[in-house]
């Protein structure tokens, strides 16, 4: 990931830059094809004037110690069980079964086929209006759901930190905490050690014997996030929703947040806040409509995304639609290929 | 899996220009892939502290919306066992050939409870769990065990009340009942192994059920139809030999390769007739509990990485 596409250089310069080092049988390359074939009277015809067509493609070859999370083409559409979905079947019989039996299918196409490649050391922001696909990159990243096209590699497992942590209503806050910790590959000694700091986080040392459902739903997501905070993940996902909660939560857990980072070796970082995306992130990823629109520096990004909303929220549609033409254009569609038998297919 | 990204086209429109990265993926892991099936099983192993908390947890809190609490534990098998002693053995009188009815029945109805109530527990466990499954990384197969395990915790005090009922009223006589002596001695201790054989079987179900309904949620319906039908194949409520009397041979044979029948057979034998249990019953059940954890667990596996999706 050596070039941000912010930085839009003229393909011939970059292809000229690339030439010299990777001349390992491209055949891309004209002045390999010189030898006795009488190459130079041909007139050399600058790739400049031919932007569209005759792209060359920019060969990288990066180190695979650097990598963290590699997203190979994943794309991701739902099946959803639905009862109305006889309304929009166009065969009539099929119509009429689906109808009197009040069940069928309909697809969901979340995300659109997308792919990076993200480095250890990295902080990744995520970025994109409600129902852009955000949660689906989220849980491909996470390894929940399989990508319906494409597959997502890692180094490790990434974790998400978010307020989706699952708890058992019937139980006490306690016992939540020691289940989740032990759903999480603690061992009992470990949940131990972390239970003070968990209900510290969570701020609910009075509350720790009620049953979870008499917890009002402020204090089941701080619950639920301090339970998540207790793991040092490598990768580390970090959803918006901890945007939550009151001035001395946020407070809590910023530090706690802030330690965890420190330790990770790469974070996602998904959030409206553009502030806290450009103070903390290093590269900006904007999904828009379930496709990626951008990756890239943070700044360039962010004004991009700011302009977008902007019109969409005072109704001008036709601007914003120019903006999303004009940022996807500048995006470089990403290609990752596997040295020769390299490909992961094992677990971890 | 699918096809690598090199045979898929980009999109034609965009200006930026077309990046290919070329690197060595043997540092990589494909996220989610499932793992083979012997570190499978090891990580089982890893999270079986969790799988115990899970089940205790639940079943300490399974009655707690009652007033009366647990005593709903030892009532409710009470109750059962006195309902269908009232139906089938006071007015269709279904006692005949069978030697202390009332411990027979009370084996019968109680035990087969727990092992029905097991199995439809561990096949819904994946479907009902999806908040947990969607949240955490564990190996999925922990909750179907973890729902046999404590269908198992919260069915100790109805086994404690079955010992007491079937020592003190066992024996006892209604209208032309045939009696036997009930002895208390070592042989009741048949007991734990031909249970713990039963958790085997009903954990291999589980998991190969909670498997089809986590695909096909119609398969739920057709459990609750399963369940009856093998109720009334285990000889809870009267003998097989009834079936001998009417000529249909071929049920009986059904019936000694039932795994269920062949726990309530053993269970019964040590208690109520002061016997070791009929070693074919043994073989069979073993064979059972062994054939259907391994198959269970495989095909329970090679579905791993379905079970997070949305439905």
């Amino acid at each position: 990931m050596s070039t941000p596409a912010s930085n839009y250089t003229p393909r011939r310069a970059n292809w000229m830059s690339t030439n010299g080092k990777t001349s390992d049988g491209l055949d891309l390359d004209p002045e390999s094809f010189d030898e006795g074939f009488g190459f130079d009277e041909i007139e050399e015809i600058a790739w400049d004037d031919h932007p569209l067509t005759q792209s060359a493609p920019l060969v990288e070859t990066v180190d695979p110690k650097n990598v963290s999370v590699v997203v190979d083409a994943a794309s991701k559409t739902y099946r959803i069980r639905s009862g109305n979905e006889h309304l929009k079947s166009t065969k009539r019989l099929s119509k009429q079964v689906q109808r009197v039996l009040g069940s069928g299918w309909s697809e969901v196409h979340a995300l659109d086929e997308l792919s990076f490649v993200v480095n250890r050391g990295e902080t990744v922001g995520v970025i994109g209006t409600n129902g852009s696909g955000k949660s689906t990159l989220m849980k491909l990243l996470t390894g929940k759901i399989r990508p319906s096209t494409g597959e997502v590699y890692a180094t490790s497992t990434p974790i998400m930190l978010g307020v989706n942590a699952a708890l058992v209503k019937q139980i006490s806050g306690r016992e939540n905490i020691r289940l989740g910790c032990l759903a999480m590959g603690l061992s009992p000694k470990q949940a131990e050690q972390k239970f003070d700091m968990i209900v510290e986080i969570s701020g609910l040392k009075d509350a720790l014997d009620m049953p979870l459902k008499a917890y009002s739903s402020g204090m089941a997501s701080r619950l639920q996030f301090a339970i998540a905070t207790s793991v040092d993940p490598d990768i580390l996902l970090i959803d918006e929703a901890l945007n939550t909660g009151d001035a001395q939560f946020r407070a809590r857990t910023k530090k706690r947040l802030d330690e965890v980072r420190s330790q990770a070796g790469c974070v996602f970082l998904v959030s409206h806040s553009l502030g806290t995306i450009k103070q903390m992130c290093t590269r900006v990823i904007w999904i828009e409509q379930g496709r990626m629109l951008a990756d890239g520096d943070p700044e360039w990004v962010c004004s991009q995304y700011q302009e977008y909303t902007d019109h969409k929220s005072n109704g001008r549609m036709r601007s914003a639609q120019i903006v999303y033409d004009r940022t996807l254009l500048k995006l470089s569609p990403l290609q990752i290929e596997f040295a020769d038998g390299t490909r992961p297919t094992k677990a971890g | 899996m699918a096809a690598p990204a090199a045979e898929r086209h980009a999109p034609s429109f965009q200006l930026g220009p077309q990046r290919v990265i070329q690197m060595d993926g043997s540092t990589l892991v494909r996220v989610g892939a499932r793992p083979s099936l012997l570190q499978y099983v090891r990580d089982i192993w890893t999270f079986r502290h969790f799988l115990r908390y899970d089940a205790h947890a639940r079943t300490s809190s399974q009655n707690n919306l009652d007033s009366m609490g647990r005593v709903w534990m030892v009532l409710n098998p009470i109750l059962q066992a006195a309902v269908y002693f009232f139906i089938f053995g006071y007015i269709l009188e279904t006692h005949r050939d069978v030697v202390n009815f009332i411990g027979y029945l009370i084996i019968g109805v109680l035990t087969f409870r727990f092992i029905s109530g097991a199995v439809t527990s561990g096949s819904n466990s994946i479907a009902n769990n999806q908040q947990v499954v969607q949240a955490f990384n564990f190996p999925r197969a922990c909750l179907p065990i973890s729902a046999t395990v404590r269908e198992l915790f919260a069915t100790v005090p109805t086994f404690f009340v079955m010992a007491v009922l079937v020592y003190f009223i066992g024996d006892y006589q209604v209208g032309d009942m045939e009696r036997a002596e009930i002895v208390f001695n070592w042989k009741w201790l048949m007991f734990f192994p031909a249970i713990f054989l039963a958790l085997l079987v009903m954990t291999g179900f589980s998991l190969i059920l909670a498997r089809l309904v986590s695909n096909f949620n119609d398969v739920k319906h057709i459990i609750t139809i399963g369940t009856r039908l093998w109720f009334y194949a285990s000889a809870v409520i009267f003998s097989v030999e009834r079936f001998a009397d009417v000529g249909h041979d071929w049920i009986i044979t059904v019936m000694y390769f039932n795994p269920a029948f062949c726990v309530l057979d053993i269970i019964r034998d040590a208690w109520l007739y002061d016997g070791l249990g009929d070693p074919f019953r043994w073989i069979v059940l073993a064979s059972w509990g062994v054939g259907s954890l391994v198959i269970g667990l495989i095909i329970f596996w090679r579905g791993e990485e379905t079970y997070g999706r949305e439905r």
